[in-house]
């Protein structure tokens, strides 16, 4: 039988540095594989439509006449699966996370 | 006779991580009964199949769990590779096998620290889960996801792993090894802790056998069955031996579950050591036709697939029944006659994943 | 100036000392629970800033005897102090110290959740393991000094654990239980995470959980006033003593899980039959010949 088994690892913790940092104060550091957010270099962009086509949360929207390209960043699960798709490369996979926003769109 | 209380345990309760809800009928503080209700996070993967290509079926499917996520994309994968069929190089299986080891030891400690929660042990809590996030930090730095890992696909893996950095994932994991060793020693040797676990929720051996329990919950109960001897991905290159406690009991279940972490440190160790070198993926071409059936080896038992295609590129039919579903049997016997203070105990005890168990 | 004068002096710098220390206390456990637990941990004023949010919340009861029943509580709990700082009778102090507890199990029960109904049970099962050894710490006391009366306990020249080594120890395995610390936070936890919720005080919100957090901080107070009683020769030792005992609480919270109740009722009156039992047989032999 054994009494207080975790006292001394509770007791040795008590001099150490805390496990956990004050986030947002000491920001987060993302490895260089994080997948964060989707990117678009518009100017390389044919509007294809290969992406949205991809996506499967339904979360990119492509207009082939208007040249316009959006995304969703709360539908986008981020798969990565856009990035590897897109012929002209002009898709990136940025390593951080999108930013807080306070409306849905 | 006495007079009977039923207790609401659900499907918003502290100590459940996910919506079950159990009506516990109580006689002072004997659970005579207990009435389960799922159904609270159905999202209807089954009709998705139809409208998803069924390679993007792998995203869909990872995303059933936010534990066991590697492991169902996993399976997912093998079961489309089947279909097509493809052959998978090897160093995609070998990769594949490294995360779904790295996935089994972060479950178990989040495991471990979730039923240090439900017997009233924070500290211990918080100690489990600060070895995890290390877990999960490698996996950040692998794979790109922290619990999503996001690097299986049809045909093999999305990223490799350069060997260097495989090199320095054991050694990580030989550090962690020694703190896991400290934590895990607390379940297994503090007076407390086998208090709350000895002799509670005990299934026998036939019991698992009939009610059909999976995966650490059975072989707690001297069940030696562990779908990975199959030899799916690499495990048929690697050594080990299904991990089997004999009595029972949640402190059996928890004994199996930390013997796991261990033999999956040493998988990781042996896979690394064997892993050969070549391409991580192959060229998918053509669309999927026929059934295929795969079992494997999640953190919380054996997950069954069986997907059906015709030609097209959408499957026609995608079933999935995960270990929970399987475990909820064997739970409700547990819980039959044991004390209102057991419960989350015994809940825990089998490892419950109700967003596995409801797709 | 007169005893009564001092007295009252003291009285009233219990009842607005009591719960800024026993505040100040409870922010200290959380910090030192968080660095045991690798935290941060919150600043040490956050039960303040706690209390005043609740107090700044909607009244919602479940019923209107309830608040009543849990003002009783408070008003028992600073009055248990009170007559304790005030040097009052030790036997009149334990039990408005129950008559209290027993106003918060009033409480929980009058609200017809199953949660904080089997807390109020417990938290009754919780007294019964309790009371025996109380009783016999203040037997001790009495056995030892000859007098019920706090001021006089305080004033005795002999140390009281030189006599009382055993109560001591079977009292500070008691404070476990009112201190609602692992292993025995049976009724209600500091965090809401047990099979009932949160047991005891599931039921109760807004001011009246405000309330029932003061009511802690005096009942911590005057619990640490107990222990400081043994050492009271000499006033420095006492407090550190009393603070010792309190992080030695945080320490066994730490490294336990919650045991049962069947367990925790027959462990308190083991340690209240042997060793409180023991010592209060030796004590009074050794002071009867
Ligand atoms: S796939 Fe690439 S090129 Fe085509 S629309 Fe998307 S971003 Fe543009
Ligand atoms: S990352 Fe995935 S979910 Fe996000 S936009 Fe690209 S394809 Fe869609």
């Amino acid at each position: 039988m054994a009494f207080l088994k975790l006292a001394g690892t509770v007791t040795k913790r008590m001099g150490m540095k805390s496990a956990c940092y004050m986030y947002p104060v000491v920001a987060r550091e993302f490895t260089k594989t994080t997948r964060g957010h989707v990117e678009l270099d518009s100017a390389d962009c044919i509007y294809c439509g290969l992406c949205q086509r991809k996506c499967p949360t339904k979360a990119i929207e492509v207009n082939r006449q208007e040249k316009n390209w959006t995304i969703q960043p709360l539908r986008c699960i981020v798969c990565s699966g856009c990035v590897d798709v897109c012929p002209k490369k002009c898709l990136r996979m940025e390593n951080t996370y999108s930013s807080s926003v306070t409306s849905k769109f | 006779m006495s007079k009977r209380t039923i207790i609401p345990f659900g499907p918003q309760h502290p100590v459940l991580p996910e919506p079950i809800h159990l009506d516990l009928v109580l006689e002072d503080e004997k659970v005579v009964q207990a009435i389960p209700r799922i159904g609270y996070v159905h999202r209807g993967l089954e009709k998705l199949v139809e409208k998803q290509e069924y390679a993007n079926m792998v995203y869909v499917a990872e995303r059933i769990c936010g534990i066991c996520s590697f492991i169902h994309a996993q399976t997912c994968s093998q079961a489309i590779e089947d279909l097509l069929p493809i052959e998978v190089p090897e160093r995609a299986l070998y990769l594949r096998t490294i995360w779904a080891e790295m996935s089994r030891t972060h479950s178990h400690l989040l495991w471990l620290g979730l039923m240090a929660d439900a017997f009233g042990f924070e500290a211990l809590f918080m100690h489990c889960w600060r070895l995890r996030e290390k877990i999960l930090d490698m996996v950040e730095d692998t794979a790109g996801g922290r619990v999503i890992f996001g690097s299986c696909k049809v045909g093999g893996v999305r990223v490799d792993i350069e060997d260097a950095k495989l090199k320095d994932i054991v050694i990580q994991y030989n550090d962690l090894e020694k703190e896991i060793k400290e934590i895990t020693d607390v379940f297994v040797e503090d007076y407390s802790v086998k208090h709350r676990l000895v002799d509670v929720g005990v299934m026998s051996k036939e019991d698992a056998h009939v009610l059909g329990a999976v995966g650490p919950t059975m072989r707690g109960s001297g069940v030696a069955k562990d779908m990975r001897t199959l030899g799916y991905a690499a495990y048929k290159y690697l050594k080990f031996e299904p991990v089997v406690e004999t009595a029972g009991d949640c402190y059996a279940r928890t004994k199996v579950r930390i013997r796991e972490v261990f033999q999956s440190i040493d998988l990781i160790r042996q896979a690394v050591a064997q892993i050969p070198g070549g391409p991580i993926a192959v060229k998918v071409t053509g669309n999927p036709t026929g059934s295929s059936f795969q079992c494997v080896e999640q953190a919380r038992g054996d997950v069954a697939y069986y997907l059906k295609a015709n030609g097209t590129k959408n499957l026609e039919r995608f079933r999935v029944r995960t270990p929970t579903f399987a475990n909820i049997p064997p739970l409700l016997k547990m819980l039959g006659g044991c004390e209102l203070a057991d419960v989350p105990v015994i809940v825990l005890s089998i490892d419950p994943c109700i967003s596995c168990t409801e797709r | 100036m007169t005893t009564t004068a001092i007295t009252a002096i003291i009285v009233i710098l219990y009842l607005i000392g009591a719960p800024i220390l026993g505040g100040i206390l409870a922010g200290l456990d959380r910090i030192i629970t968080a660095r045991m637990q690798g935290r941060y941990g919150p600043p040490v004023w956050q039960p303040f800033y706690d209390v005043l949010k609740l107090m700044s919340k909607e009244k919602a009861a479940v019923n209107k005897t309830q608040n009543f029943y849990v003002f009783c509580f408070l008003l028992f709990m600073i009055f248990t102090g009170a007559v304790f700082f005030a040097g009052g009778d030790l036997l009149l102090v334990l039990f408005a110290l129950t008559l209290a507890s027993i106003f918060l199990v009033l409480g929980a029960f009058s609200s017809n959740s199953p949660y904080s109904f089997i807390g109020a049970e417990r938290e009754l099962i919780q007294t019964m393991a309790y009371e025996p050894m109380v009783l016999i710490t203040a037997a001790g006391m009495y056995l030892a000094t000859k007098s019920f009366f706090v001021a006089d306990i305080a004033a005795f020249s002999t140390p009281l654990i030189y006599y009382l080594p055993g109560i001591f120890i079977g009292f500070v395995y008691i404070l476990t239980i009112k201190f609602r610390k692992s292993p025995f936070d049976l009724s209600t936890s500091h965090h809401a995470h047990q099979e009932l919720v949160k047991g005891l005080t599931t039921e109760f919100s807004g001011p009246t959980l405000a309330m029932i957090e003061i009511a802690h901080w005096y009942e911590n107070i005057f619990l640490l006033g107990i222990v400081y009683l043994f050492f009271a020769f000499n006033p420095l030792l006492g407090v550190i003593v009393a603070l010792l005992t309190y992080f030695l609480e945080i320490l066994i919270d730490n490294s336990n899980a919650r045991v049962t109740w069947q367990l925790t009722m027959k462990s308190a009156w083991i340690v209240a039959a042997t060793l409180g039992m023991a010592n209060l047989i030796i004590v009074f032999f050794k002071l009867s010949v």
